[in-house]
């Protein structure tokens, strides 16, 4: 089947995680792209010599060793893009995003502004009710018996099925607010 | 004696104008307060000002007046008095003019956000309580003054609540003022008690003032001005929208502190330790927040350090005993570091939201309006010759030199000069000059007015500011006329060292040498390790020593030790003691019942 995620990270992973975070350092330190590249490059070189080994214990060492050389070689103040955790814009809009169930408080003048809307909204919650049964029928019979594995939902597998807890995406609230 | 009235009368004008949408508005039916609105309020009241200003420039007319009175007791009176002397008079012009433009370029920037109209009022209900602050004739209205501009920071930077680190900003803010507001309310009390009236107008004794009350309001400029030990809030501060920085953390609400220090000069003329306080307190903050600029990169906190930095110069100012200079300084700053930021705010929106230095390039074809005000601000900021900040700077940096008192704080000051042009040079060779380092297709946008006018109104402003203001307003002293050459061309020559010295730092970038760690880089990048140092331990202290409060004073001595357990340690010390002699036997007993008896008998007789 396809690889899932499990509680620990394979060493692949770990090395990648190295490399790409390694990577991210030296262009917080090599502020001109040229530069920037030739010590890419010669980074790369370097994880590319050991790319080979197969044996796991030296295998290990080389990253410890690595791991070890990357907290000594840190940026102070890495280059976080605007929208990652810890940037500048992180969550900045996050206390205008209202859940969708506020909708249903709203006093019935204010609904009236938007009648199309609101009467769509009645369907869709309608069908939300009668899928509710389903989704949850679908879960119970695909996860494993000791807990799930894996965050990623399944698809819908039945004919005129929804696919599971599809309506906290279908909802979600806008990123950038009007 | 017209000239006093038509003065009264247009400074309450401005004030009644500002004052407009926010008591108007809300009483009508219809909600009528705009964006649009007010910034056309405080333009009107900006052209009003100008009255009393000219007024002032050519007849030299003061007035003090005072609208109602507080009886307290029959000594203690706090009327409602608003002083109109050549600062506040000179400063409203400069703050309503440095408003208006945030507040046009704000309706460009903030105008994708939801809510825009109430960060309007709140900018101007900032305005309006910074203005009281200035025209504030005692302790109370300034007191007023004083804590509604620190409210209003407050709301302000933590404007995108949903952020972490804005909430955190704000909290921060306030509490290092409120470290400051216990200094001013102890230095009020002083006030209250010794000299038994809050009003500023009334020269103290001509004998040394005490030390108590000025390390009070050295305290509060300490706090408000994030002077060195009281500095973290201000690049914290940075968090709130760009024009908040603008209008608080530059131009207006930080000078709140060196503007009380301005008024209550004369109970600090006379001593000299409270004197050279400040200037030590300010060499130390231009000079380590110069420091921590070097290696920031985020532009933001680049121009908050700057601020910082320059707040540090105007404290050593008020050390040197020229409260007039420091009040230029004041007025010419607001300029630059004003355009300086709105610059910067228009380069973040045309990025996409992009603050960091390392992603921005070759702006100067992009951004051609944008960064030659960005270019003058920094010059100005630099203090090239003729331009605002160098009336200004360099009569600072001459009286420091000329004045003898303290070598060590001269030192500092021409250091962080230097370190000025270094970090300036530096910001502006990594944002504007070389090779584009931005995403490729940024929405970069200078097209409409509402960007660019404020931009150039500003540019002008720090250009001929500092000449308007040094031609027009009288020197209270007289500045040091004659000076060796050396002296006289101290801070331009530290000014051209920073430049060579950030030239040649740039060049060195671009050799193929691999940068690491160094004990510098790391003392400037994590701010001189200061954060950690101070807020860890300090809520660690206090909550452990609850802690210990709670569980051992409280429920271990008081509940136990002195009651039931200690009286039960007591009870078996004691039959410990005395169990020896429990032997059982009869002999024992005997014994003790005729040396009892023996006792007795003895003592009788």
């Amino acid at each position: 089947g396809e690889p899932q995620m499990a509680a620990y990270l394979t060493h692949q992973q770990k090395v990648l995680r190295l490399y790409k975070k390694s990577l991210r350092h030296l262009e917080s330190w090599c502020i001109y792209r040229d530069k920037y590249r030739y010590f890419a490059c010669l980074l790369r070189e370097r994880f590319d010599k050991n790319k080979d080994v197969k044996d796991m214990v030296k295998a290990t060492e080389l990253l410890k060793a690595g791991e070890e050389e990357f907290w000594a070689n840190q940026h102070p103040q890495p280059y976080i893009f605007p929208d990652s955790p810890g940037g500048t814009s992180y969550e900045r809009y996050e206390c205008y995003k209202i859940p969708e169930w506020c909708l249903d408080y709203w006093h019935p003048s204010e609904k009236a502004m938007y009648p199309d809307y609101f009467a769509k909204r009645e369907q869709w919650k309608k069908l939300q009710r009668e899928s509710w049964d389903k989704e949850i029928k679908q879960l119970e019979e695909e996860t494993p018996a000791d807990g799930p594995r894996t965050e990623a939902l399944p698809p819908a597998r039945k004919e005129g099925h929804l696919p599971p807890l599809w309506w906290q995406y279908v909802t979600r609230p806008r990123e950038i607010p009007m | 004696m017209e000239t006093a009235l038509l003065l009264n009368t247009s400074m309450l004008l401005t004030l009644a104008i500002i004052l407009t949408p926010i008591l108007l508005a809300p009483l009508s039916k219809t909600p009528s307060n705009s964006p649009t609105t007010i910034t056309r309020t405080v333009k009107t009241a900006f052209l009003v000002s100008l009255v009393p200003m000219i007024l002032f420039m050519y007849s030299g007319t003061e007035s003090i007046t005072s609208h109602w009175e507080w009886k307290l007791t029959t000594g203690f009176k706090i009327p409602l008095s608003l002083k109109m002397d050549q600062y506040s008079m000179t400063f409203f012009p400069i703050a309503l003019f440095v408003t208006w433009s945030i507040l046009q370029f704000a309706t460009w920037y903030m105008a994708s956000e939801p809510y825009t109209t109430k960060f309007f009022s709140y900018l101007l209900t900032f305005l309006i309580a910074m203005l009281i602050l200035t025209i504030a004739n005692n302790m109370f209205l300034l007191f007023i003054g004083w804590e509604g501009v620190g409210m209003m920071s407050f709301l302000l930077i933590g404007w995108w609540q949903g952020r972490a680190e804005a909430n955190t900003a704000a909290l921060q803010a306030v509490l290092y003022n409120r470290i400051g507001d216990i200094g001013l309310i102890l230095s009020m009390a002083w006030l209250a008690s010794t000299t038994n009236t809050w009003e500023l107008q009334q020269p103290l004794t001509p004998t040394q003032t005490p030390m108590l009350p000025l390390l009070g309001l050295i305290l509060a400029a300490m706090g408000k001005s994030a002077q060195f030990g009281l500095h973290p809030w201000l690049p914290a501060a940075m968090e709130g929208p760009t024009p908040v920085s603008a209008l608080l953390h530059s131009s207006t609400m930080v000078v709140a502190g060196i503007f009380l220090l301005i008024r209550t000069h004369p109970m600090l003329t006379t001593n000299h330790t409270a004197l050279t306080l400040c200037l030590c307190l300010g060499a130390l903050s231009t000079l380590f927040a110069a420091t921590c600029a070097l290696t920031q990169n985020d532009i933001k906190k680049i121009i908050a350090f700057s601020t910082s930095s320059q707040l540090g110069l105007m404290m050593v100012t008020i050390g040197l005993n020229l409260p007039q200079l420091a009040f230029l300084h004041i007025s010419t700053h607001a300029f630059f570091k004003a355009m300086l930021f709105l610059c910067s705010g228009t380069i973040i929106h045309s990025l996409n939201g992009e603050q960091d230095i390392r992603k921005m390039g070759g702006l100067q074809n992009m951004l051609p309006t944008t960064t030659s005000c960005l270019t003058i601000g920094n010059l100005a900021l630099m203090g090239t010759p003729f331009l605002a900040g160098f009336y200004s700077k360099d009569l600072i940096i001459e009286s420091l030199n000329t004045s003898y008192l303290n070598t060590w704080a001269l030192l500092l000051t021409l250091l962080a000069t230097s370190f000025t042009a270094t970090y300036s040079l530096r910001m502006t060779l990594l944002v504007q000059t070389g090779f584009p380092r931005t995403p490729t297709n940024p929405p970069v946008n200078e097209n409409s007015p509402t960007i660019t006018a404020p931009l150039t109104r500003l540019a002008l402003g720090s250009i001929l500011a500092g000449l308007l203001i040094t031609s027009y307003i009288i020197p209270t002293k007289t500045p040091p006329m004659t000076m060796p050459l050396s002296t006289k061309t101290a801070a331009i020559t530290a000014t051209m060292l920073g430049i060579a010295l950030a030239l040649e730092l740039s060049t060195m970038t671009h050799t193929l040498a691999h940068p690491k760690q160094n004990t510098y880089l790391n003392f400037s990048s994590t701010l001189g390790y200061f954060n950690p140092l101070t807020h860890r331990p300090s809520t660690a202290n206090l909550l452990n020593s609850g802690q210990k409060i709670a569980s051992h004073l409280i429920d271990l001595s008081w509940y136990k030790k002195m009651g039931p357990e200690g009286l039960g340690d007591l009870q078996l010390m004691m039959t410990k003691a005395s169990t020896i002699l429990h032997t059982g036997l009869i002999k024992t007993y005997l014994g003790s019942f005729a040396l009892s008896i023996l006792l007795i008998l003895s003592t009788q007789t």
